[in-house]
This record gives C-alpha cells, structure tokens and sequence, in this order.
C-alpha cells in the first residue's frame, strides 16, 4: 500500500488549520472564550451567616452540607466554592455556577438553606415579641466579569514582538527562509492553539487564553529551532544535487526523536500537575490551567513535523534558486555561466 | 582536576545544596511551648489570589479581599430587611413604599432617586451607572495587579477582588469610590473652603489642570505631582497669596490636602506624604480618571460595603499538590539520568538542584515575583530546557568516548560540538522572554521575567557548573566510562 509523504500534503495541511483557525475566529467572535471558571462569572449562590453560626459546633460546616444537599436535589452543580470570611465576624460561602443555570433551580436551593438554616441556628430564647433574627440571609446573583483589555492586548503584543526578534536571530543563524517559515509557523501556532480553546469551550480563568498563546509561540519557536538545528547538520553533509524536499524531508526525520522527546517530556509533566491538582484543588479552573498548556505543544508538534517541513519546501526551493541566481562564480563556474547566459 | 581540588570543591557545593534545601522548605517551631516560628523561604514567598498558604501563628499569603460598591438608592435585600425590622407602624410602610425590589428581591432600588417613581431604574440612572461603572473599570485596570477582578453583579452593583499580595488594597477600594468632577478649593477646612479651579463658569477643570503623575526622589520620598496649564498656574498664583490650605477635590471627596505658607506659583506641585508608590499611583489615577471621563458631573456616589477576606480560590491543598507534582516529575527526571548514565546522574543533581534553588531564593528575594501555578508551570519549562541541555552534553561527549578518545577530551570535544546548539536554544527564550518581560502585564509580566531569568541560569548552569561538576566527581574514579555509563564503539579485528 502507498503511504502519501507528509512533506507533500502541504493542502491537507493547509485545509486543516484553515478549518480549526476559521472556526475559532468565528466562535471567539460569537462567543468568546468560556472563562466561566473566573470568580464572579455566572450566578452566584450566596449564603452569609452570622456570628451564631461561626460559634456553632460545625456551624459552618453543617451549612456547607445545606447547600450540597440543596444543589444536589435541585440537579445543579457549581464550578468554585469560596468560604469568604468579613473582616470582623461572620462570612459568606459563595458558589459560582455557570450563567445559565435555571434561576428556579437556584430559588428552590435557596429556600431549603434557608429553612434549614432557621430550624438549625433558630433563638432558643426568643419570644413572639423578641423576634428571632435571621442569623443567615441566601440570596443568588448575576454577575459578569469586565476584562482589562489593556492586559489582553499588550499580552498580545508582547508575544508577537518577542516572536520577531527572535526569529531575526534565527535569520542570522539560520537563514531568512528559515526565519520566515518559522514566522508563520509561529502565527499559525499562536492562532491553531487558541482556535481549539475557542472551539472545545474548554471552561478557564480570564487571564488564560493569553497564557496559551505565549506558550504556543513559546513552544512553536523552540520546535522549529530544533528543526533548524537539524537541517543545517543535516545540509552540511547531503549532496548539491538532492532536491529541498528530499533535504529537508531526510533532516525532518531526524529532528522527529528530539521533538517528540521535548514535547513528551512538557505533555507527561502537565498531565502530572493536572492530575495533583485535580486529586488536591478541586478547582476546575485549577485542573484546566496546566491541562490546556498541553494544546500549544500539541499544536506545534504538528507543526514543526508535518506543517513546518512541507511549507519549508516551497521557501527553501525559491531560496535555493535565488541563491544559485545570485552566487558569485570564479574562473571556471564563472566562464560556465556567461556561456550559459549567451546560450 | 585534582582529587583534593575536586573534593573540596564538592564538599562545599553538598554544603551549599543542603544549607539552600534547608532554609528554602524547612519550617518548625521553636522555643518554649514551640512559641516562635521558622518559615522556610516557601512559605513567606509571596502567592497570588489562587493558591495560598498559612505561615507563623496566623499569617496567610495569597487569596485576596473583595468589596460590592453600591451606587446611591441601591442597597441589598439584608440591608432593607434589616432597616425594615427597625420600623414600625406608619415608618414601616413609609419605608417599604420608598423602595421597589429588583430582580426577585435580590437588590432594592430607591423608588425616587433610581426608578424615578416608577418600579423600573430611570434612564438618567442607567447612564448615570455606565459613567460610574467606566471610571471604576478603568482605574481598576490602571492597577495592574494579578488577579485583580471587576463584576457587575445584578446589573447595578459592582463587586471588585484585589490579591492579598497587593499592599495598598483598603486604599484602592475607598479612593477608588470616589465619584464626581476634579475640583481644587482652598481655605482652612475641606467644606468650607472657596472652589478656586476651575476659576469660571464657562471653563471646565480641564482648562486649568493638565494631569497627575508620580515620582520617586533620590531618597526615596515618593511624590504625587499636579500639572497645571498656563491659566491654571496663572490663577493659583493670584488666589493662593495667604498661608492657608488647598484641597484637591473629586466630588465631595477630599483626594489631597496641601498646605502651603505662600502662593504657589508653579505648573507643577510636588507633593509629599505618606505616601507609597502604590498608594501615590492610586490618588493619581482616581484624578485622573475623572479628568479623562466623559461627564464626570453624571456619575453616582458609591458606598462601600464591608470588606470580604478570600482564601486562595484553588483550595488549601493546591500548593502541596503542586510541590508533590514537582516531587514527582524530578523522580522521574532523576530515574532516568541514573539509570541512562549511572554516576553521571550525580553531575545532573547537583547542577539542577544548585539551579532549583537559586530560583526559589529569587522569586522569594525579588519583589515583583511570586507563586502561581503560572510559575510553577514556567518553572517545569526551565526545568525540561535545562535536564535536555545536560542530556545534549552527556550524548556527544558519549558519541565522542566511543571513538575511542580519552574522557577529558571526550568532554571537551563533546562540549565544543553542542555548545552552539545549547547556546542558540537559550539565546531565543532569553529574548522572547525578556521581550515580554518588558511588553506584557500582570502574570505575563512576571512569568516572562521567570523565564527569562531561569534561561540565563539554564545556560550557565549548563555550560559552566555542569562541566565543573563532571570534572570534579569523575577525578575519583578510574573508570571513567563505566562512571558515565559511556562504552567505546566495538570494532570487528579482522586478523
């Protein structure tokens, strides 16, 4: 069976990232990103109690477990739990839910706290004209974040800046080709991995989305630098007469150990932090922080071994013929080519 | 290298190791009872909003403080149940018709003031709300601080969160609510005193006053400077002839107060207190802020509710799960270093803790930066740059041994061979990261200069302790292939 060379898929490539990068540019544009595992994003569940409940035995606990019970009746599940305490006595635990959750579902939840709440911290000493007073007040509330997009954008720019300059000591090294392919490569990486942000709605904190971006650039830089590396050994010892895409084809191939190794080494060690958070902060924003840096390195192996190597062709063909237009010959190569000229 | 030089030379490193493992993650008790506390530098280092961690008797680094701003005639179902408790009679039902509730009862609105009479909020006040809400998001951005979050929560109320690593944040909450036009009077006391800019009817503040800044002198001392214009400066010489008091009003707030002993002629007041650069960055902004706004006049006046103390929102345990992470991926690192190149592994943990540890003094030492799982994650990155960088070395002057070269020159021609290569890989993230170091905000800002800083040891640690330490460890040994696990390349005898 014939297998088709990836060096000579450069469409299907091409195709793919297209589709991924225009789905996340319309999703993102729709949508935006889902960081409704930020603090205050979505509804919130509030229940604030007083100082009778914190010199309660498990007071607050016994609260806590209300809640769980009362979300659990009512099919409901939160992303973050936050026991805030005031700066005197008493606090608030505070449930963050996605923002469609069903206000009925949340209104019914807040009527069981709060009849359990009066039954379990009612004053045993009051009397019909001493009412007792409320020791916890529930209530939910709407709340939507404002982003800084002073943060968002120099972010941004900071990432495309750093990309250049060091792709302009990769044209120093390696060559302009070089650099300008690993320009793209770098675009395309910064935009593929935060397409697949926009597309799975994978749920994060707002600040994120920048974070993957600065290490898809990161990564995409590192994997292409390999290739580079790879690609000057390996052009040192070919012969004139191999074509770009075999050259770079037969150096593709052995940049593959080293990039894999490199990527596995970043993937296995955020699979590990995932999981220690996931078993130590229950956060889900937690969890999906080191979680989500695996897409960036995922998206530039991709890159660097099947994108990178089958867009380096054509640019290293129209380099290789440049050079060849403009290489200065002497004595014999130089008589050649005047009579190739006049030919 | 000598025996005697390579064994003073790893006695001290193991003494610097242990010293630096010691006080970066050993935290006890002492004294009497256990009365006093020592805390490892990793549990004083600063953390951000999501993870935290206890240190001494009752400290806790990281989680944060968060107010809801309520704008006038708002308040909460507690607070006007509350109210409506201490009422009765006429009162009671007076006050119950002065509010009409909001979105089921989870806010009231004043029925005049906000609704206009009405049971839904006016126009007037929805702009007047959207003014309020652009002056606060704007100096909240202006802050610049990780972690710092700006809701509207129920539509007219606006709940801010500042991190605990943030000094200034009872500052930035109160000043920060203050609403209304820049104004400057003068007199002897803030009600009382005569509005002097802006000086006409005709003109606005903005004719007089240019904009508001900081600056740190030489000694430390740090300024709150106001910029006049020409006419602005013109006016303040003519109206400040007596020894008296200026106030730098926002709304019915008083921002600074000057006192001067003769008239100020300047387009430019330095001004001094006790201020921080933090604080002295926040009464700028808030003037600033109002200078910039759109109708400064058609804002509302905000109260602040009491201050609510966040733990870390990723939970208690998140730090210890990460360091166990960590734990876990140097296991692995370590497992395979040994079991690849046996005793050379030694070389590689002395040289990664030697550089885990200097990092650990300098995000503790260095004032900007702090623990996040955005560090942690930058950390592992440095980490994998380094161990592949070691790994790098350790294959060529492998490659080279198998030739059938001496080991010293096995390693100085290994060496040779990838230092370029190592060279390039460090060159690029030190640029990237620097670049963004200088360009980016907030967590951006600092985990770039992580990298950054990282890389630069990455390199030097690699290319300068590593050697030394192959050299020092291998001058013990007379086996030397068999320290590195390194073989020479079988050549069949065809006699």
């Amino acid at each position: 069976m014939m297998t088709k060379r990836p060096i000579k898929m450069l469409p299907i490539w091409i195709a793919i990232s297209s589709v991924i990068i225009l789905a996340g540019i319309i999703l993102f544009a729709l949508l935006g990103f889902n960081t409704s595992a930020d603090r205050n994003d979505g509804k919130t569940f509030e229940v604030e109690y007083d100082v009778e409940v914190e010199i309660a035995e498990n007071g607050i606990k016994m609260l806590q477990d209300a809640c769980e019970a009362a979300f659990k009746t009512n099919g409901i599940s939160y992303f973050t739990q936050q026991d805030a305490k005031t700066e005197t006595v008493g606090g608030k635990l505070i449930y963050t839910f996605s923002a469609n959750t069903s206000d009925t579902a949340l209104g019914q939840a807040k009527a069981a706290v709060e009849s359990f709440a009066k039954e379990t911290f009612a004053d045993k000493d009051a009397t019909e004209e001493n009412e007792d007073i409320p020791h916890v007040y529930v209530g939910y509330h709407v709340s939507y974040n404002k982003s800084f997009t002073e943060s968002a954008w120099r972010g941004a720019v900071a990432v495309a800046v750093g990309a250049v300059v060091a792709l302009v000591y990769v044209a120093i090294r390696f060559g302009i080709g070089s650099a300008l392919t690993g320009l793209t490569l770098c675009v395309h990486d910064v935009l593929f991995a935060l397409g697949i942000l926009a597309i799975t709605r994978i749920p994060v904190l707002g600040f994120v989305p920048v974070i993957v971006g600065a290490v898809a650039a990161f990564s995409s830089l590192l994997m292409w630098l390999i290739q580079c590396m790879k690609m000057r050994e390996s052009f040192k010892n070919q012969p004139e007469t191999v074509s770009a895409e075999e050259a770079i084809e037969l150096s593709s191939k052995t940049a593959q150990k080293t990039i894999y190794f490199a990527a596995a080494g970043i993937a296995i060690a955020l699979a590990i932090f995932t999981v220690a958070l996931a078993i130590g902060s229950g956060s889900i924003g937690a969890i999906l922080f080191p979680l989500v840096c695996i897409i960036p390195v995922g998206v530039s192996v991709y890159s660097s071994l099947l994108f990178g190597p089958a867009l380096h062709v054509p640019v290293k063909t129209a380099f290789d013929k440049f050079k060849s237009k403009h290489k200065r010959r002497f004595g014999r190569a130089k008589a050649e080519k005047k009579q190739e000229e006049k030919a | 290298m000598g025996k005697k030089r390579s064994a003073i030379l790893i006695t001290l490193l193991t003494l610097v190791i242990v010293a630096l493992c010691f006080i970066s993650t050993v935290s006890f008790s002492y004294g009497p009872n256990g009365m006093y506390q020592f805390n490892s530098l990793l549990r004083t280092t600063t953390k951000d909003a999501d993870v935290g961690g206890a240190y001494g008797a009752s400290g806790y680094k990281g989680g944060g403080y968060s107010v809801t701003y309520y704008p006038e005639g708002v308040i909460t179902a507690k607070d006007y149940q509350d109210s409506l408790e201490l009422k009765t009679g006429d009162a009671r039902d007076e006050y119950a018709d002065s509010y009409v509730p909001y979105l089921g009862g989870t806010l009231y609105l004043d029925k005049e003031d906000v609704c206009g009479g009405g049971d839904e909020p006016t126009e007037e006040f929805k702009q007047s709300f959207e003014n309020t809400l652009k002056i606060l998001e704007a100096r909240y951005a202006h802050l610049r601080v990780d972690g710092t979050e700006l809701s509207v929560t129920d539509d007219y109320t606006v709940r801010v969160f500042l991190p605990e690593m943030m000094d200034a944040k009872g500052v930035a909450f109160t000043v920060n609510a203050y609403t209304g036009e820049f104004h400057v009077r003068y007199g002897s006391s803030a009600d009382s005193a005569d509005e002097i800019l802006p000086a006409l009817r005709k003109k606005t503040i903005n004719d007089y006053f240019d904009k508001a800044y900081t600056r740190t002198g030489a000694d430390g001392t740090v300024y709150i400077a106001l910029q006049f214009t020409a006419e602005g400066r013109d006016v303040l010489a003519e109206e400040t002839q007596n020894a008296n008091t200026m106030y730098f009003m926002v709304g019915d707030n008083q921002v600074i107060p000057l006192t001067i002993s003769e008239a100020v002629d300047s387009k430019t007041l330095y001004i001094s207190g006790s201020y921080t650069a933090e604080t002295a960055s926040i009464y700028a902004n808030v003037i600033n802020t109002v200078m910039k706004a759109d109708d400064p006049a058609d804002t509302l006046k905000l109260t602040v509710s009491d201050t609510l103390v966040y733990k870390a929102l990723y939970g208690g345990n998140t730090l210890t799960a990460l360091y166990i992470a960590f734990g876990v991926c140097f296991v692995a690192m370590m497992v395979f270093f040994f079991v690849r190149y046996r005793r050379l592994g030694f070389v590689h943990l002395y040289t990664y803790l030697i550089f885990t540890l200097i990092m650990i003094v300098c995000v503790y030492a260095i004032p900007f930066l702090y623990l996040s799982v955005e560090t942690f994650i930058a950390f592992l990155f440095l980490s994998l740059l380094l161990s592949v960088c070691n790994a790098v070395t350790f294959e060529y002057a492998r490659k080279e041994y198998a030739l059938g070269k001496t080991m010293a020159s096995s390693v100085k021609e290994g060496y040779k061979k990838c230092f370029w290569h190592i060279f390039d890989l460090h060159i690029v993230i030190a640029v990237l990261s620097f670049i963004m170091f200088g360009i980016g905000l907030t967590n951006l800002h600092m985990v770039a200069f992580i990298l950054g800083l990282g890389t630069v040891f990455s390199g030097l640690a690699c290319l300068g302790l590593n050697r030394l330490t192959w050299a020092a460890m291998m001058s013990f040994t007379t086996n030397k292939g068999g320290f590195c696990n390194f073989q020479r390349e079988v050549v069949d005898d065809d006699d």
